[in-house]
């Protein structure tokens, strides 16, 4: 029986059903837009910058160096009106429109700026009106980020940054109904329709907000369904938000190709990408450009497919002018200028991935991992591009060099770079192997291995530091040593050139570094002490109280090595090393700064005698070849390191200015019949060569007096003396007794000094 | 003329030409290198930031100065005086004691961070500390 009344119910309860549920998806959808939407938008990737390059009078720079800088910042060759972002130059000058940029410390505005160059160094820094400006700061370079999971990258831009003429060409171009429809547009969606009824495949037809909702909210498939769902959205959005938000946030979050790793979204980025500007300074042609690659940046990508790339924007700029957004002249002008893109190397998350590992795990003992990938924070750090880039190119060749002559085959040798400056602990440069692109295992942070020889210093530093019973000359046998402790086996330590070499100068033991006598003077003085030193230099590390500690039994990293030597190479005072100077928010307010701290870890006077003797290695012992590349004056002090069966091949080094510590061997251990001096001190010479470095003269402390001696009898020597050397002493530790070969007159002559000199000092002073 | 003369006997001898010269050469005068524009400009900015108590400000200047003039005792100093306004006692003996390693032959130099330190030790509560410092700072003369 036919109930008509129940019917009906059916009915009712039907249409009241599919009502809830539709207004529940209703309600659904309009949830995740409105909370999507107004919620954080876009996660920012922290970014990551160089040490600004500061020019001022009397800084030792070539000319091509700044060039260099400024054509890595995508500053363009020759005068352009009305925009910064460029360089002139002649042989004496250089002229440079610096773009404005919000340092740590607050804004610097866009100046002109004329440099004058005399020789490798900078003369004068002038204004536009020729006065003399006490320096200029260019812009840091941006060296990578550290992004959100999906490596998603861009810059925000508000809509009014924008040139209009670029919000024109793409509504022309993608949305000629934008300002009129009301999410979707039913001409487009007929358009669509009939290319799908022709076989042409579901495509075309969406609105910006369309596309919007389909980034931002949904996959990639492509199904009715999911096409209706977009268009509720997008009815939704337009329903909350005007036409002017949905048209920013479209900007910002188009995806607009790949560098590498990195996805560059939004059109803030895809300028500076592309152009190396920013968009308030994009032209007619370039937005059109930008507004071809919407359709598919891959495949009008302008680096790879510039012909296409070409094509698709004419086209564009065809479509522009025939709606009207621009003149005849306009599109003339624009169809006839070239692509203008900016080429230079792809940089990926970063070019270089070692460096900002490092500077990553510092910002993780202060920063949440998630801030750090969405909150868009500003990250000044002390990476030197000069100085990274000869680091990575001297590290890649050597390798390949040393590899051919190598009877191993793959994997080759491996190495690791870690270079400061030697004054301030703030690290210039940082290589974690080989391949320098490569983000991945970092051997200047995670590969400890045996130091060797490096860890010589300590225990000649922890004797040094005790006047009263060791100076540069006194004697240290070198002869057989075994050293006997209860449930050990005996150790006995041989040296490099399978010979023992008697009674040598302390200075001469380190100089040769001779296991022997190093290995005596070390368990005399105590492997404890020797720890304790060990520690105050910066190693936090625990080690083993063991003899074979004092030759290097001991795993370090070259960084953990870098912080050790940064202590002697500041005479004494520790500094932590850093990689970070500051830290602001996205739109510059400063959070953090890493200030400069130092700690008087020794007395001036052990530093003092401990890098005289680091000097003696470098001009008369195990590193000697450096010669090859820097000339004696440069006075460095270093030191070199093999261990055992020569599977790790060390230099420890610093000039007047830097720090650098080299690291090659095997990653799988294997001998690889190299030495310190063999391997790790020619790239080292070729790096710092590269670098113009600064002699290394240390003040003399009031406790350090130089004497003449006699290096034969290690006694006090004079004039009379052939192949004296001067030498420092801690004041009253030089040897009383006159060498042999000293002369009568000359005792008489040395009292008439004493006396003149303190009589020089009651008179001067000093 | 007698300081000629003693000049010349401390000329006793000098080491062979090529043979090894193990003591590092002198220490270039701080005063000839203060001429520097920047380093002026950024000692001026420094200044202006502490007496406006924007002491972060002034110590990175200093920073900056020191990147440029590493071995300038006085940027040292300078960069100790703000750590006192900062409060940071610790960081006033360190960064005095390296202003004293580059202050060469100027004790004025050297009394003054004396007395810094003396003034950081005061305010940590180490009334010993500061005497024997102050009395340091005497003998400077």
């Amino acid at each position: 029986m036919f109930d008509r009344a129940k019917f009906w119910r059916y009915i009712r309860y039907t249409v009241l059903s599919v009502a809830l549920l539709a207004s529940g998806f209703t309600f659904y959808l309009d949830f995740r837009v409105r909370s999507e939407f107004e919620g954080r938008r876009f996660a920012l990737p922290a970014r990551i910058y160089a040490r600004p390059l500061e020019l001022h009078a009397g800084l030792r720079i070539a000319q091509i160096d700044v060039v260099r800088e400024l054509q890595e910042a995508g500053y363009g060759q020759g005068p352009r009106e009305g925009e910064p972002g460029w360089f002139a130059n002649d042989n004496d000058w250089l002229e440079v429109a610096v773009r404005p940029f919000v340092f740590w410390d607050g804004m610097q505005p866009a100046k002109r700026v004329r440099v004058a160059f005399d020789g490798g160094a900078i003369k004068a820094v002038q204004d536009a009106e020729g006065r003399d400006l006490p320096f200029v700061r260019l812009e840091p370079l941006p060296i990578g980020g550290i992004y959100p999971a999906n490596n998603e990258d861009r810059v925000l831009v508000r809509l009014s940054e924008v040139p209009k003429q670029m919000v024109q060409v793409l509504i022309a171009n993608e949305d000629r109904n934008f300002y009129a429809h009301h999410g979707f547009d039913l001409r487009g969606i007929a358009r669509a329709a009939f290319s799908f009824l022709r076989g042409h495949g579901l495509q075309g037809g969406s609105t910006l907000t369309q596309q919007l909702v389909k980034n931002f909210f949904l996959t990639p498939e492509r199904t009715i369904s999911r096409k209706v769902t977009e268009l509720f959205m997008a009815v939704l959005l337009e329903m909350h938000y005007d036409k002017d938000e949905i048209l920013e946030t479209y900007l910002n979050e188009i995806y607009l190709g790949q560098d590498r790793d990195r996805a560059i979204h939004g059109v803030g980025l895809a300028s500076l990408f592309y152009f190396g500007k920013t968009v308030e300074h994009l032209t007619l042609a370039e937005s059109a450009l930008l507004v071809g690659m919407v359709k598919g940046p891959t495949f009008y990508d302008p680096f790879r497919n510039p012909e296409r790339a070409l094509e698709r924007r004419n086209l564009v700029l065809r479509e522009t002018k025939d709606r009207g957004f621009a003149t005849m002249e306009q599109y003339a002008q624009a169809r006839a200028a070239s692509l203008g893109v900016n080429q230079k190397a792809a940089m990926g998350t970063s070019p270089h991935p070692g460096f900002l590992d490092l500077v990553h795990r510092q910002l993780r003992r202060d920063y949440d991992e998630t801030d750090l990938r969405s909150e868009g924070l500003r990250v000044f750090t002390t990476l030197d591009p000069r100085v990274q880039s000869a680091a990575e190119r001297v590290l890649e060749r050597k390798l390949a060099q040393f590899d051919k002559g190598k009877i191993f085959g793959e994997p080759g040798l491996e190495g690791a770079v870690v270079i400061t400056d030697s004054q301030s602990g703030e690290v210039q440069a940082l290589v974690g192997g080989r391949d320098v692109r490569f983000r991945g295992f970092n051997r200047a942070l995670d590969a400890a291995r045996p130091v060797g020889s490096l860890l010589k210093p300590a225990i000649y530093l922890t004797a040094l530091a005790d006047p009263a019973h060791y100076t540069l000359v006194t004697p240290v046998d070198d002869g057989p040593f075994v050293w006997k402790s209860r449930g050990a086996p005996d150790w006995e330590p041989t040296n490099y050139d399978k010979t023992f070499h008697g009674a040598v100068p302390l200075r001469m033991a380190l100089a040769h570094s001779y296991n022997a006598a190093t290995a005596r003077l070390g368990t005399d003085i105590g492997v404890e002490k020797v720890l304790a030193t060990i520690k105050r230099l910066g190693i936090e590390r625990e080690m083993q109280p063991f003899a074979s500690t004092l030759l290097g039994a001991v795993d370090l990293s070259p960084l953990e090595v870098a912080q050790m030597y940064q202590t002697i190479a500041s005479g004494g005072f520790r500094t932590p090393l850093r990689a970070i100077r500051e830290v602001t928010t996205q739109d510059g307010r400063p959070l953090r700064r890493y200030a400069l701290a130092v700690e008087q870890a020794f007395p001036p006077e052990p530093m003092y005698l401990i890098t005289a003797a680091m000097q003696g290695v470098v001009r008369e012992g195990t590193a000697q070849s450096l010669r090859n590349w820097l000339p004696p004056e440069t006075a460095v002090a270093g030191k070199t390191g093999t261990t055992t069966e020569q599977r790790d091949a060390w230099f420890a080094g610093f000039t007047g200015d830097r720090l650098g510590i080299v690291w090659i061997g095997y990653d799988d251990n294997r001998a690889a019949r190299l030495s310190g001096a063999g391997a790790a001190l020619p790239v080292w010479g070729e790096m710092m060569a590269a670098l113009n470095p600064e002699p290394l003269a240390l003040p003399k402390p009031d406790g350090i007096e130089n004497v003449l001696i006699d290096p034969e009898s290690g006694l006090r020597a004079d004039f009379a003396c052939p192949g004296a050397v001067e030498l420092p002493f801690a004041q009253g530790s030089a040897p009383v007794e006159r060498a042999p070969c000293a002369s009568a007159l000359g005792a008489a002559v040395e009292g008439v000094k004493q006396q003149a000199k303190s009589w020089m000092q009651r008179l001067f002073g000093r | 003329m007698l300081a000629v003369a003693v000049a010349s006997c401390a000329t006793v001898r000098q080491p062979e030409p090529g043979a090894p010269i193990p003591v590092p050469a002198p220490l270039p005068e701080p005063a000839a290198r203060t001429e520097n524009l920047a380093i002026a400009g950024l000692v001026d900015g420094a200044r202006a930031d502490a007496a406006a108590g924007r002491l972060a400000n002034a110590a990175a200047s200093l920073e900056r100065a020191l990147r440029i003039e590493p071995r300038n005792p006085r940027l040292w100093q300078e960069l100790a005086r703000v750590r006192l306004k900062q409060g940071d006692y610790a960081q006033v003996e360190s960064t005095a004691a390296r202003s004293n390693s580059w202050a060469g032959s100027d004790n004025a130099l050297r009394a003054e961070n004396w007395r810094l330190i003396a003034h950081a030790r005061d305010a940590r509560g180490d009334a010993e500390g500061a005497k024997a410092a102050l009395e340091a700072a005497e003998r400077q003369r």
